[in-house]
């Protein structure tokens, strides 16, 4: 894709995520600008990045190491990065990808009908292999750094 | 290569006249799925909540090619193009919080900062059973992630939107975000009965889903431990803070790999046996 491209797909995503951030959590639209703003240019950044270093890295990786970068202690920059991303709430810009995802998975509805239970399972094998490895490597640590 | 071999589109132009049903009615759905908002119904003790990015993703699947046939299979190969584009704001957004609490988490401790490696052990116990269900590369999407937003997206970046992998990760945000909070609450409480645990250790291991979850398993948390209530929570939300930063990156270059090392592993044990079963069954 060509930088236009991106520029103009990361806007149509960003109108998505103010249409969640206003009507799902009352930010107004005015108010939600600046954040999309930077988010839009951090993740412009990672595109050229991703498409400048030669190394195989994940474009996920850029964008989340990038704002980090940006938003921690030594960024000059961080106070206004952190505010203004601040009002955009959590889920918000999750919202129009779970459109498009939903879109992009549409030849599979047959499937998932037919396989769901199977989800089921192994979701509920995945919830309870997370929560036990977690209370059992956690109490290992709390048990050797002395914190319990 | 030639440069212009590359790009799906001539130009920028050409690739709005062929998406834009795509942009209007994503955003058409985002518009409702909002303004919808959550919907929570109680069972019992626990709560089953709908949330509006899983309408958001139902209204896409049913206007797909196999229900209303709103989008044709064209469509729905243009539209996984778009999921990798608007996952990149949500992961800055992360990233960001993450920079803005970096002070937190380094000064948290190591328990609290190594506390994402124990997740690793759910691909253990899910990817063998995704497998003798009879599950392909769906079952790397579906093993290596829980139900957490960041899992989906990092999998639909490195296998792209319309692999098997995707689908296995985004049928386990739907299940575990529907199922997910009761399910927490009773297991918490199960293991907290077994009475081989610390409270510290438990509410820590609350924290390891998303917040809902883990609001749904430190209350079940403090019902059995009401002396220690204040701790547990601490613990937890301190542990969820913690895991949704150093989650990112654990997934990245750890769980992924792990599941796709262990998916090669496996799979000479499994294709013999599901290759009979579907023999026996004809």
């Amino acid at each position: 894709m060509r930088y236009r491209e991106w520029l103009f797909l990361l806007i149509v995503c960003s109108v998505g995520t103010a249409f969640a951030n206003w009507l799902g959590y009352g930010v107004s639209l005015q108010k939600s600008i600046p954040g999309l703003t930077v988010l839009i240019l951090i993740s412009l950044l990672s595109v050229v990045l991703v498409k400048v270093i030669p190394v195989k890295i994940p474009l996920v990786a850029y964008c989340s190491i990038l704002g980090l970068l940006f938003a921690a202690p030594f960024s000059p920059i961080h106070t206004f990065v952190i505010n203004s991303v601040n009002a955009i709430q959590f889920a918000a810009p999750f919202t129009i990808v779970g459109s498009f995802a939903g879109i992009a998975i549409g030849d599979k509805l047959k499937e998932f009908v037919s396989q769901g239970w199977k989800y089921i399972i192994v979701g509920l094998l995945g919830m309870t292999g997370t929560f036990l490895g977690s209370i059992l490597w956690d109490s290992f640590m709390l048990k050797i750094t002395n914190a319990i | 290569m030639s440069k212009t071999k590359q790009y799906t589109f001539h130009s920028l132009r050409e690739r709005i006249r062929s998406e834009k049903k795509i942009y209007l009615m994503g955003l058409l759905f985002v518009i409702i799925a909002s303004s919808i908002g959550e919907l929570h119904f109680k069972i019992g003790a626990g709560v089953f909540i709908l949330f509006p990015i899983f309408y958001a993703i139902i209204f896409g699947v049913v206007s797909g090619p196999q229900a209303l046939k709103f989008f044709n299979n064209k469509e729905v190969k243009l539209a996984s193009k778009l999921v990798v584009v608007g996952i990149c704001p949500f992961i800055v957004k992360l990233g960001i919080t993450a920079g803005a609490n970096l002070n937190t988490i380094l000064s948290a401790g190591p328990a609290l900062l190594f506390h994402g490696l124990g997740n690793l052990l759910g691909i253990f116990l899910a990817l063998p059973v995704a497998m003798l269900l009879g599950m392909r590369r769906d079952a790397v999407g579906a093993s290596s992630s829980l139900n957490r937003e960041y899992q989906v997206a990092i999998i639909n970046n490195i296998y792209g939107a319309d692999s098997e992998e995707a689908s296995g990760s985004m049928a386990i945000y739907i299940v575990g975000g529907m199922i997910g909070t009761l399910y927490f609450g009773l297991m918490a409480s199960i293991f907290a009965g077994t009475g081989l645990f610390a409270p510290k250790a438990l509410g820590m291991a609350s924290g390891v889903g998303a917040g809902i979850f883990m609001a749904s398993a430190s209350a079940s948390l403090a019902e059995i431990f009401p002396h220690q209530a204040a701790t547990i929570t601490a613990m937890a939300s301190a542990s969820n803070t913690v895991i949704s930063i150093t989650g990112i990156y654990i997934t990245m270059f750890l769980a992924v790999p792990l599941t796709d090392f262990l998916y090669k592993k496996l799979l000479p044990l499994f294709t013999p046996k599901t290759a009979k079963a579907g023999e026996e069954t004809k």
